[in-house]
Protein backbone atom coordinates (compact mmCIF):
# COMPACT_ATOMS: atom_id res chain seq x y z
CA UNK A 1 0.00 0.00 0.00
CA UNK A 2 1.70 3.57 -0.65
CA UNK A 3 2.45 5.42 2.25
CA UNK A 4 0.28 8.73 0.54
CA UNK A 5 -2.98 6.57 0.75
CA UNK A 6 -2.32 5.75 4.26
CA UNK A 7 -2.65 9.52 5.43
CA UNK A 8 -5.33 12.20 4.71
CA UNK A 9 -4.95 14.66 1.69
CA UNK A 10 -5.20 18.32 3.28
CA UNK A 11 -6.39 19.50 -0.34
CA UNK A 12 -8.63 22.95 -0.19
CA UNK A 13 -10.38 23.21 -3.70
CA UNK A 14 -10.24 26.54 -5.89
CA UNK A 15 -12.80 28.33 -7.24
CA UNK A 16 -13.48 27.83 -10.77
CA UNK A 17 -16.65 29.06 -13.05
CA UNK A 18 -17.67 25.68 -14.23
CA UNK A 19 -21.53 24.99 -14.99
CA UNK A 20 -21.31 23.00 -18.08
CA UNK A 21 -21.51 19.84 -16.58
CA UNK A 22 -24.44 20.39 -14.73
CA UNK A 23 -26.27 22.20 -17.36
CA UNK A 24 -25.47 18.74 -19.46
CA UNK A 25 -26.61 16.66 -16.29
CA UNK A 26 -29.85 19.35 -16.35
CA UNK A 27 -30.62 18.62 -19.84
CA UNK A 28 -30.24 15.01 -20.43
CA UNK A 29 -32.31 14.65 -17.15
CA UNK A 30 -35.69 16.68 -19.35
CA UNK A 31 -35.37 14.22 -21.90
CA UNK A 32 -35.28 11.51 -20.01
CA UNK A 33 -38.53 12.45 -18.13
CA UNK A 34 -40.06 13.02 -20.75
CA UNK A 35 -39.69 9.58 -21.81
CA UNK A 36 -40.39 8.59 -18.36
CA UNK A 37 -43.36 10.72 -18.21
CA UNK A 38 -44.61 9.41 -21.45
CA UNK A 39 -44.05 5.73 -20.80
CA UNK A 40 -46.32 6.00 -17.25
CA UNK A 41 -49.49 6.68 -18.88
CA UNK A 42 -51.03 3.49 -20.82
CA UNK A 43 -51.83 3.34 -24.38
CA UNK A 44 -55.85 3.85 -23.62
CA UNK A 45 -55.56 7.18 -22.13
CA UNK A 46 -59.36 9.10 -22.00
CA UNK A 47 -60.42 5.35 -23.46
CA UNK A 48 -59.58 6.27 -26.60
CA UNK A 49 -57.35 3.78 -28.69
CA UNK A 50 -54.12 5.39 -30.66
CA UNK A 51 -55.99 5.14 -33.71
CA UNK A 52 -58.55 7.06 -33.26
CA UNK A 53 -56.62 10.01 -31.74
CA UNK A 54 -54.19 9.75 -34.81
CA UNK A 55 -57.12 9.97 -37.16
CA UNK A 56 -58.58 12.73 -35.68
CA UNK A 57 -55.50 14.87 -34.87
CA UNK A 58 -54.62 14.23 -38.82
CA UNK A 59 -58.05 15.23 -39.65
CA UNK A 60 -58.67 18.58 -36.76
CA UNK A 61 -55.28 19.75 -39.28
CA UNK A 62 -56.40 19.31 -42.80
CA UNK A 63 -59.71 20.86 -41.47
CA UNK A 64 -57.67 24.08 -40.10
CA UNK A 65 -55.55 24.10 -42.97
CA UNK A 66 -58.46 24.09 -45.69
CA UNK A 67 -61.02 25.90 -43.88
CA UNK A 68 -60.62 30.05 -44.47
CA UNK A 69 -63.53 30.28 -41.37
CA UNK A 70 -63.01 32.23 -38.02
CA UNK A 71 -65.54 30.68 -36.76
CA UNK A 72 -64.72 27.29 -37.63
CA UNK A 73 -61.62 27.86 -36.27
CA UNK A 74 -62.50 29.01 -32.87
CA UNK A 75 -64.61 26.24 -32.46
CA UNK A 76 -61.99 24.02 -33.00
CA UNK A 77 -60.00 26.19 -30.30
CA UNK A 78 -62.95 25.56 -27.86
CA UNK A 79 -62.59 21.51 -27.93
CA UNK A 80 -59.04 21.84 -28.15
CA UNK A 81 -59.46 24.02 -24.61
CA UNK A 82 -61.61 21.67 -23.91
CA UNK A 83 -59.13 18.56 -23.82
CA UNK A 84 -56.29 20.77 -22.36
CA UNK A 85 -58.45 21.42 -19.47
CA UNK A 86 -58.74 17.37 -18.36
CA UNK A 87 -54.59 17.10 -18.73
CA UNK A 88 -52.16 17.55 -15.96
CA UNK A 89 -50.58 20.71 -14.93
CA UNK A 90 -47.31 19.79 -16.25
CA UNK A 91 -48.62 19.12 -19.27
CA UNK A 92 -50.87 22.18 -19.60
CA UNK A 93 -47.54 24.36 -18.46
CA UNK A 94 -46.01 22.20 -21.88
CA UNK A 95 -48.56 22.87 -24.43
CA UNK A 96 -48.95 26.22 -23.12
CA UNK A 97 -45.04 26.99 -23.77
CA UNK A 98 -44.76 25.85 -27.31
CA UNK A 99 -48.23 27.57 -28.41
CA UNK A 100 -46.44 30.86 -27.30
CA UNK A 101 -43.46 30.26 -28.49
CA UNK A 102 -45.28 29.01 -32.29
CA UNK A 103 -47.34 32.62 -31.90
CA UNK A 104 -44.69 35.08 -31.14
CA UNK A 105 -42.76 33.59 -34.15
CA UNK A 106 -45.53 33.02 -36.58
CA UNK A 107 -46.22 36.91 -35.34
CA UNK A 108 -42.79 38.07 -36.72
CA UNK A 109 -42.98 36.48 -39.81
CA UNK A 110 -46.72 38.19 -40.60
CA UNK A 111 -45.06 41.32 -39.16
CA UNK A 112 -44.48 42.61 -42.67
CA UNK A 113 -48.22 41.27 -43.80
CA UNK A 114 -49.94 43.11 -41.01
CA UNK A 115 -47.85 46.49 -41.54
CA UNK A 116 -49.14 46.13 -45.12
CA UNK A 117 -52.81 46.07 -43.91
CA UNK A 118 -53.56 42.16 -44.38
CA UNK A 119 -54.70 42.33 -41.24
CA UNK A 120 -57.74 39.59 -41.21
CA UNK A 121 -55.56 37.00 -42.95
CA UNK A 122 -52.36 36.94 -41.23
CA UNK A 123 -54.78 37.07 -37.80
CA UNK A 124 -56.53 33.88 -39.52
CA UNK A 125 -53.11 32.36 -40.19
CA UNK A 126 -51.54 32.63 -36.55
CA UNK A 127 -54.56 31.19 -35.21
CA UNK A 128 -54.53 28.37 -37.83
CA UNK A 129 -50.86 27.64 -36.64
CA UNK A 130 -51.18 28.34 -32.87
CA UNK A 131 -54.17 25.43 -33.42
CA UNK A 132 -52.32 22.80 -35.21
CA UNK A 133 -49.16 23.03 -32.94
CA UNK A 134 -52.03 22.13 -30.03
CA UNK A 135 -53.16 19.73 -31.69
CA UNK A 136 -50.38 17.66 -32.37
CA UNK A 137 -48.84 18.45 -28.95
CA UNK A 138 -51.91 17.18 -27.28
CA UNK A 139 -51.72 14.06 -29.22
CA UNK A 140 -48.13 13.48 -28.08
CA UNK A 141 -49.02 14.10 -24.78
CA UNK A 142 -51.98 11.43 -24.31
CA UNK A 143 -50.33 8.89 -26.36
CA UNK A 144 -46.97 6.46 -25.98
CA UNK A 145 -44.77 7.61 -28.61
CA UNK A 146 -44.43 3.50 -29.39
CA UNK A 147 -48.07 3.51 -30.12
CA UNK A 148 -48.03 6.50 -32.04
CA UNK A 149 -45.49 4.13 -34.40
CA UNK A 150 -47.29 1.79 -35.17
CA UNK A 151 -50.56 3.69 -36.44
CA UNK A 152 -48.52 4.37 -38.84
CA UNK A 153 -48.77 1.16 -40.55
CA UNK A 154 -52.03 2.72 -41.64
CA UNK A 155 -50.46 4.95 -43.95
CA UNK A 156 -48.53 2.23 -45.35
CA UNK A 157 -45.30 3.13 -43.61
CA UNK A 158 -43.41 -0.12 -43.88
CA UNK A 159 -42.77 -2.22 -41.23
CA UNK A 160 -38.94 -2.07 -40.70
CA UNK A 161 -39.14 1.68 -41.33
CA UNK A 162 -41.52 1.45 -37.59
CA UNK A 163 -39.28 -1.27 -36.17
CA UNK A 164 -36.06 1.30 -36.96
CA UNK A 165 -38.41 4.60 -35.36
CA UNK A 166 -39.32 2.21 -32.16
CA UNK A 167 -35.30 1.01 -31.75
CA UNK A 168 -34.58 5.01 -32.03
CA UNK A 169 -36.99 6.02 -29.33
CA UNK A 170 -35.75 3.14 -27.23
CA UNK A 171 -31.86 4.16 -27.66
CA UNK A 172 -32.60 7.61 -26.93
CA UNK A 173 -33.71 6.34 -23.63
CA UNK A 174 -30.64 3.98 -22.99
CA UNK A 175 -28.28 6.44 -24.58
CA UNK A 176 -29.60 9.15 -22.35
CA UNK A 177 -29.04 7.19 -18.95
CA UNK A 178 -25.67 5.99 -20.28
CA UNK A 179 -24.28 9.55 -21.01
CA UNK A 180 -26.19 10.48 -17.55
CA UNK A 181 -24.06 8.29 -16.20
CA UNK A 182 -20.76 9.23 -17.39
CA UNK A 183 -21.89 12.96 -16.56
CA UNK A 184 -21.90 11.91 -12.78
CA UNK A 185 -18.63 10.35 -12.96
CA UNK A 186 -17.06 12.93 -14.65
CA UNK A 187 -18.85 15.37 -11.79
CA UNK A 188 -17.32 13.26 -8.80
CA UNK A 189 -14.18 13.54 -9.72
CA UNK A 190 -13.99 17.30 -11.27
CA UNK A 191 -12.46 18.59 -7.91
CA UNK A 192 -10.40 20.83 -9.12
CA UNK A 193 -10.08 22.75 -12.02
CA UNK A 194 -10.34 21.35 -15.74
CA UNK A 195 -8.43 23.11 -17.88
CA UNK A 196 -9.78 20.31 -20.55
CA UNK A 197 -13.03 20.41 -20.48
CA UNK A 198 -13.91 20.34 -24.08
CA UNK A 199 -11.72 16.82 -23.96
CA UNK A 200 -13.24 15.73 -20.97
CA UNK A 201 -16.77 16.24 -22.90
CA UNK A 202 -15.40 14.92 -26.39
CA UNK A 203 -14.15 11.50 -24.56
CA UNK A 204 -17.78 11.00 -23.25
CA UNK A 205 -18.91 11.53 -26.47
CA UNK A 206 -16.44 9.09 -28.22
CA UNK A 207 -17.43 6.40 -26.05
CA UNK A 208 -20.38 6.96 -26.43
CA UNK A 209 -20.07 6.42 -30.18
CA UNK A 210 -18.15 3.31 -29.28
CA UNK A 211 -20.88 2.20 -27.30
CA UNK A 212 -23.40 2.78 -29.65
CA UNK A 213 -21.71 0.84 -32.36
CA UNK A 214 -21.10 -2.21 -30.09
CA UNK A 215 -24.86 -2.19 -28.75
CA UNK A 216 -26.31 -2.27 -32.30
CA UNK A 217 -23.80 -5.30 -33.58
CA UNK A 218 -24.79 -6.89 -30.20
CA UNK A 219 -28.88 -6.47 -30.96
CA UNK A 220 -28.45 -7.11 -34.40
CA UNK A 221 -26.80 -10.64 -33.52
CA UNK A 222 -29.34 -10.98 -31.13
CA UNK A 223 -32.14 -9.99 -33.81
CA UNK A 224 -30.43 -13.25 -36.36
CA UNK A 225 -30.25 -15.12 -33.68
CA UNK A 226 -33.96 -15.06 -33.45
CA UNK A 227 -34.38 -15.73 -36.92
CA UNK A 228 -34.80 -12.01 -38.48
CA UNK A 229 -34.32 -11.96 -41.50
CA UNK A 230 -34.11 -8.61 -42.88
CA UNK A 231 -38.28 -8.76 -42.62
CA UNK A 232 -40.44 -7.94 -39.90
CA UNK A 233 -44.23 -8.11 -39.70
CA UNK A 234 -46.14 -5.72 -37.13
CA UNK A 235 -49.28 -7.25 -35.23
CA UNK A 236 -51.48 -4.53 -33.75
CA UNK A 237 -54.77 -5.14 -32.40
CA UNK A 238 -56.83 -2.44 -31.46
CA UNK A 239 -60.06 -2.75 -29.51
CA UNK A 240 -63.37 0.13 -30.47
CA UNK A 241 -65.00 1.33 -27.36
CA UNK A 242 -67.41 3.68 -26.66
CA UNK A 243 -65.30 6.81 -26.22
CA UNK A 244 -64.31 5.93 -29.84
CA UNK A 245 -67.36 5.96 -31.45
CA UNK A 246 -67.95 9.18 -29.23
CA UNK A 247 -64.82 11.11 -30.89
CA UNK A 248 -65.53 9.30 -34.03
CA UNK A 249 -69.07 11.35 -34.23
CA UNK A 250 -67.07 14.79 -32.92
CA UNK A 251 -65.00 14.27 -35.73
CA UNK A 252 -68.47 14.54 -37.98
CA UNK A 253 -69.53 16.91 -36.41
CA UNK A 254 -66.45 18.96 -37.75
CA UNK A 255 -66.55 17.94 -40.84
CA UNK A 256 -70.09 19.15 -41.04
CA UNK A 257 -69.55 22.36 -39.29
CA UNK A 258 -66.71 23.13 -41.85
CA UNK A 259 -69.00 22.57 -44.81
CA UNK A 260 -71.38 24.42 -42.48
CA UNK A 261 -69.32 27.30 -42.72
CA UNK A 262 -67.87 26.86 -46.18
CA UNK A 263 -71.22 27.96 -46.98
CA UNK A 264 -71.59 30.86 -45.00
CA UNK B 1 -14.39 5.87 15.75
CA UNK B 2 -16.26 9.48 14.52
CA UNK B 3 -19.07 9.41 12.89
CA UNK B 4 -19.05 10.29 9.40
CA UNK B 5 -22.42 9.70 7.56
CA UNK B 6 -25.88 10.05 9.55
CA UNK B 7 -29.22 9.98 7.49
CA UNK B 8 -32.35 10.56 9.44
CA UNK B 9 -35.76 9.53 7.77
CA UNK B 10 -34.73 9.57 4.07
CA UNK B 11 -37.43 9.29 1.46
CA UNK B 12 -36.41 9.32 -1.82
CA UNK B 13 -38.82 8.56 -4.83
CA UNK B 14 -38.41 8.80 -8.78
CA UNK B 15 -39.99 11.35 -11.33
CA UNK B 16 -42.58 8.53 -11.86
CA UNK B 17 -43.97 8.42 -8.13
CA UNK B 18 -42.60 5.51 -6.58
CA UNK B 19 -40.45 4.83 -4.01
CA UNK B 20 -36.64 4.20 -4.04
CA UNK B 21 -36.24 4.67 -0.31
CA UNK B 22 -38.50 4.84 2.57
CA UNK B 23 -37.45 6.12 6.06
CA UNK B 24 -34.22 5.08 5.91
CA UNK B 25 -31.96 6.01 8.92
CA UNK B 26 -28.57 5.13 9.44
CA UNK B 27 -25.22 5.86 11.19
CA UNK B 28 -21.74 5.26 9.71
CA UNK B 29 -18.77 5.95 11.65
CA UNK B 30 -15.05 6.16 10.10
CA UNK B 31 -13.55 2.95 9.15
CA UNK B 32 -16.57 0.90 9.12
CA UNK B 33 -17.45 -1.81 6.60
CA UNK B 34 -20.76 -2.26 5.54
CA UNK B 35 -22.27 -4.06 3.04
CA UNK B 36 -25.88 -3.06 1.78
CA UNK B 37 -27.56 -5.97 0.75
CA UNK B 38 -31.38 -6.88 -0.39
CA UNK B 39 -32.98 -7.98 -3.45
CA UNK B 40 -32.89 -5.85 -7.03
CA UNK B 41 -34.87 -2.63 -7.00
CA UNK B 42 -34.61 -2.21 -3.17
CA UNK B 43 -32.95 0.83 -3.44
CA UNK B 44 -29.58 0.41 -2.40
CA UNK B 45 -28.00 1.93 -6.06
CA UNK B 46 -30.09 4.73 -4.91
CA UNK B 47 -28.58 5.13 -1.47
CA UNK B 48 -25.08 4.96 -3.19
CA UNK B 49 -26.30 7.81 -5.28
CA UNK B 50 -27.56 9.75 -2.09
CA UNK B 51 -24.12 9.38 -0.11
CA UNK B 52 -22.43 10.56 -3.51
CA UNK B 53 -24.85 13.55 -3.36
CA UNK B 54 -25.82 12.43 -6.65
CA UNK B 55 -29.23 12.63 -5.73
CA UNK B 56 -31.13 14.83 -3.27
CA UNK B 57 -33.79 13.34 -0.42
CA UNK B 58 -37.55 14.19 -0.76
CA UNK B 59 -37.38 14.26 2.76
CA UNK B 60 -35.02 13.50 5.73
CA UNK B 61 -31.54 14.84 6.19
CA UNK B 62 -28.09 13.74 5.16
CA UNK B 63 -25.39 14.87 7.23
CA UNK B 64 -21.60 14.11 6.22
CA UNK B 65 -18.79 15.13 8.52
CA UNK B 66 -21.52 17.22 10.31
CA UNK B 67 -22.66 19.00 7.53
CA UNK B 68 -26.15 18.83 6.23
CA UNK B 69 -25.20 17.65 2.35
CA UNK B 70 -28.30 19.15 0.37
CA UNK B 71 -29.16 20.88 -2.74
CA UNK B 72 -28.01 24.23 -1.08
CA UNK B 73 -24.72 22.84 0.11
CA UNK B 74 -24.10 21.29 -3.21
CA UNK B 75 -24.53 24.33 -5.10
CA UNK B 76 -21.64 25.36 -3.23
CA UNK B 77 -18.90 24.66 -5.91
CA UNK B 78 -15.54 24.97 -3.00
CA UNK B 79 -18.04 22.50 -0.66
CA UNK B 80 -19.22 20.45 -3.71
CA UNK B 81 -15.45 19.54 -4.53
CA UNK B 82 -14.34 19.09 -1.46
CA UNK B 83 -17.69 16.97 -0.59
CA UNK B 84 -16.06 14.90 -3.59
CA UNK B 85 -12.68 14.67 -2.61
CA UNK B 86 -13.30 12.69 0.36
CA UNK B 87 -15.75 10.30 -1.19
CA UNK B 88 -15.05 8.14 -3.87
CA UNK B 89 -17.34 5.92 -5.60
CA UNK B 90 -17.17 3.46 -7.89
CA UNK B 91 -20.35 2.84 -10.35
CA UNK B 92 -21.70 -0.31 -10.80
CA UNK B 93 -20.95 0.08 -14.47
CA UNK B 94 -17.09 0.55 -14.71
CA UNK B 95 -17.45 1.50 -18.47
CA UNK B 96 -19.44 5.18 -17.78
CA UNK B 97 -16.45 6.03 -15.62
CA UNK B 98 -13.55 5.58 -18.73
CA UNK B 99 -13.51 8.87 -20.85
CA UNK B 100 -9.99 9.73 -21.44
CA UNK B 101 -7.55 8.81 -24.16
CA UNK B 102 -5.72 6.02 -22.07
CA UNK B 103 -5.49 4.57 -18.65
CA UNK B 104 -2.53 7.10 -17.74
CA UNK B 105 -4.66 9.83 -18.17
CA UNK B 106 -7.71 8.04 -17.10
CA UNK B 107 -5.93 8.04 -13.45
CA UNK B 108 -4.74 11.10 -13.54
CA UNK B 109 -7.67 13.16 -14.23
CA UNK B 110 -8.75 14.08 -10.89
CA UNK B 111 -5.23 14.36 -9.38
CA UNK B 112 -4.21 17.02 -12.29
CA UNK B 113 -7.30 18.74 -11.31
CA UNK B 114 -6.22 18.89 -7.28
CA UNK B 115 -3.19 21.01 -9.18
CA UNK B 116 -1.05 18.19 -7.84
CA UNK B 117 3.38 18.76 -9.34
CA UNK B 118 3.13 16.43 -13.02
CA UNK B 119 6.18 14.26 -10.76
CA UNK B 120 3.68 13.58 -8.18
CA UNK B 121 1.18 12.82 -10.36
CA UNK B 122 3.12 10.60 -11.90
CA UNK B 123 4.35 9.35 -9.15
CA UNK B 124 0.63 8.75 -7.93
CA UNK B 125 -0.84 7.13 -10.79
CA UNK B 126 2.45 4.56 -11.14
CA UNK B 127 1.38 3.43 -7.55
CA UNK B 128 -1.77 2.98 -7.85
CA UNK B 129 -1.12 0.79 -11.15
CA UNK B 130 1.51 -1.15 -9.20
CA UNK B 131 -1.25 -1.66 -6.45
CA UNK B 132 -3.99 -3.12 -9.05
CA UNK B 133 -1.28 -5.02 -10.72
CA UNK B 134 -2.08 -3.35 -13.94
CA UNK B 135 1.18 -1.33 -14.87
CA UNK B 136 1.08 -3.27 -18.51
CA UNK B 137 -2.22 -1.52 -19.30
CA UNK B 138 -0.79 2.20 -18.55
CA UNK B 139 -1.03 2.71 -22.26
CA UNK B 140 -4.04 1.09 -23.55
CA UNK B 141 -7.58 2.87 -24.38
CA UNK B 142 -9.68 2.41 -21.93
CA UNK B 143 -12.22 1.29 -23.97
CA UNK B 144 -10.64 -1.41 -25.44
CA UNK B 145 -10.09 -3.65 -22.09
CA UNK B 146 -11.95 -6.59 -20.68
CA UNK B 147 -14.35 -6.16 -17.82
CA UNK B 148 -12.68 -7.13 -15.61
CA UNK B 149 -9.62 -4.20 -16.42
CA UNK B 150 -12.26 -1.68 -16.79
CA UNK B 151 -13.52 -2.50 -13.16
CA UNK B 152 -9.58 -2.13 -11.78
CA UNK B 153 -8.91 1.03 -13.70
CA UNK B 154 -12.41 2.51 -12.34
CA UNK B 155 -10.93 2.02 -8.60
CA UNK B 156 -7.85 3.35 -10.17
CA UNK B 157 -9.04 6.76 -10.89
CA UNK B 158 -11.18 6.46 -7.85
CA UNK B 159 -8.55 5.26 -5.42
CA UNK B 160 -5.35 7.54 -6.92
CA UNK B 161 -7.64 10.53 -5.53
CA UNK B 162 -7.20 9.26 -1.96
CA UNK B 163 -10.80 9.68 -0.50
CA UNK B 164 -11.67 8.71 2.79
CA UNK B 165 -14.66 6.88 2.13
CA UNK B 166 -15.30 4.50 -0.65
CA UNK B 167 -18.53 3.81 -2.41
CA UNK B 168 -18.85 0.10 -4.31
CA UNK B 169 -21.90 -0.93 -6.65
CA UNK B 170 -21.87 -3.94 -6.88
CA UNK B 171 -18.52 -4.34 -7.48
CA UNK B 172 -18.17 -8.18 -8.09
CA UNK B 173 -20.97 -7.68 -10.98
CA UNK B 174 -19.41 -9.74 -14.70
CA UNK B 175 -15.72 -10.29 -13.01
CA UNK B 176 -14.16 -13.50 -12.97
CA UNK B 177 -13.34 -15.11 -9.68
CA UNK B 178 -9.85 -14.30 -9.75
CA UNK B 179 -10.58 -10.61 -10.40
CA UNK B 180 -13.03 -11.29 -7.51
CA UNK B 181 -10.62 -12.78 -5.15
CA UNK B 182 -8.41 -9.72 -6.22
CA UNK B 183 -10.85 -6.90 -5.55
CA UNK B 184 -11.66 -8.76 -1.57
CA UNK B 185 -8.28 -8.50 -0.42
CA UNK B 186 -8.18 -5.21 -2.25
CA UNK B 187 -11.13 -4.07 -0.03
CA UNK B 188 -9.97 -5.74 3.16
CA UNK B 189 -6.23 -3.67 2.50
CA UNK B 190 -8.13 -0.58 1.89
CA UNK B 191 -10.14 -1.03 5.28
CA UNK B 192 -7.19 -1.70 7.28
CA UNK B 193 -5.45 1.55 5.96
CA UNK B 194 -8.51 3.16 7.30
CA UNK B 195 -10.54 4.01 4.60
CA UNK B 196 -14.28 3.80 5.02
CA UNK B 197 -15.51 0.93 2.91
CA UNK B 198 -19.57 1.01 1.74
CA UNK B 199 -20.47 -1.13 -0.51
CA UNK B 200 -24.06 -2.94 -2.28
CA UNK B 201 -23.40 -6.46 -3.15
CA UNK B 202 -25.50 -9.93 -4.09
CA UNK B 203 -22.14 -11.68 -4.18
CA UNK B 204 -21.91 -12.72 -0.37
CA UNK B 205 -19.52 -15.77 -1.92
CA UNK B 206 -16.60 -13.55 -2.49
CA UNK B 207 -16.66 -11.09 -0.04
CA UNK B 208 -16.39 -12.64 3.35
CA UNK B 209 -14.54 -11.07 5.79
CA UNK B 210 -14.23 -7.77 4.17
CA UNK B 211 -17.50 -7.01 6.22
CA UNK B 212 -17.64 -5.83 10.06
CA UNK B 213 -21.53 -4.93 8.97
CA UNK B 214 -24.69 -5.11 7.20
CA UNK B 215 -27.14 -3.09 6.39
CA UNK B 216 -30.23 -5.10 4.79
CA UNK B 217 -33.22 -3.37 2.43
CA UNK B 218 -36.42 -5.34 2.01
CA UNK B 219 -38.25 -4.89 -1.43
CA UNK B 220 -40.62 -2.18 0.49
CA UNK B 221 -36.95 0.32 0.22
CA UNK B 222 -36.82 0.25 3.64
CA UNK B 223 -34.02 -0.77 6.15
CA UNK B 224 -35.29 -3.88 7.77
CA UNK B 225 -32.00 -5.22 9.50
CA UNK B 226 -29.26 -3.30 10.91
CA UNK B 227 -26.25 -5.10 12.36
CA UNK B 228 -23.29 -7.72 12.32
CA UNK B 229 -22.47 -8.99 8.94
CA UNK B 230 -21.70 -12.61 9.95
CA UNK B 231 -24.89 -12.76 12.50
CA UNK B 232 -26.56 -11.99 9.54
CA UNK B 233 -25.07 -14.02 7.00
CA UNK B 234 -25.70 -17.17 9.08
CA UNK B 235 -29.49 -16.23 9.16
CA UNK B 236 -30.65 -18.18 6.37
CA UNK B 237 -34.16 -18.03 7.11
CA UNK B 238 -34.26 -14.34 7.37
CA UNK B 239 -31.98 -14.18 4.13
CA UNK B 240 -34.39 -16.65 1.94
CA UNK B 241 -37.48 -14.97 3.26
CA UNK B 242 -36.31 -11.67 1.89
CA UNK B 243 -35.31 -12.97 -1.46
CA UNK B 244 -31.55 -12.39 -0.43
CA UNK B 245 -30.38 -16.09 -1.12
Amino acid sequence: MPEWLLKKDHYVPSIEKNTFINKSILSILKVLTKFKYNAKYKSNRFGVNTITKFISAILLIILVALSRSLGFIIIIDVYLLLIISLLNAEEIIHIFKLAIVVTIFTLIIFLPSFLMGNTNNSILIVIKTITTVTAVNITSSITQWNDITKTLKLFFIPDIFILVLDITIKYIVIFGEFSLNMLYALKLRSVGKNKNKTTSLSGIIGTMFIKSKEMAEEMYGAMECRGFTGEYKLHSKYKFRLNDILCIIINIGFIASYFYFVGV
Amino acid sequence: MILLIKMKNIYYSYDSGAYALKNVSLEIKTGESVAFIGPNGSGKSTLMKLINGLVNPESGSYTFEGSEINSKYLQNDLLLKSFHKKIGFVFQNSEVQLFCSNVYEEIAFGIRQMGMPEVEVQKRVEDILKLLKVEDLKHRQPYHLSGGEKRKIAIASVLVMNPEVLVFDEPMNGLDPESKRFLKELMVSLNKAGKTILCSTHDFEYVKGVFKRAVVFSKDHTIIRDGSYMEIMEDDNFLFNNNII
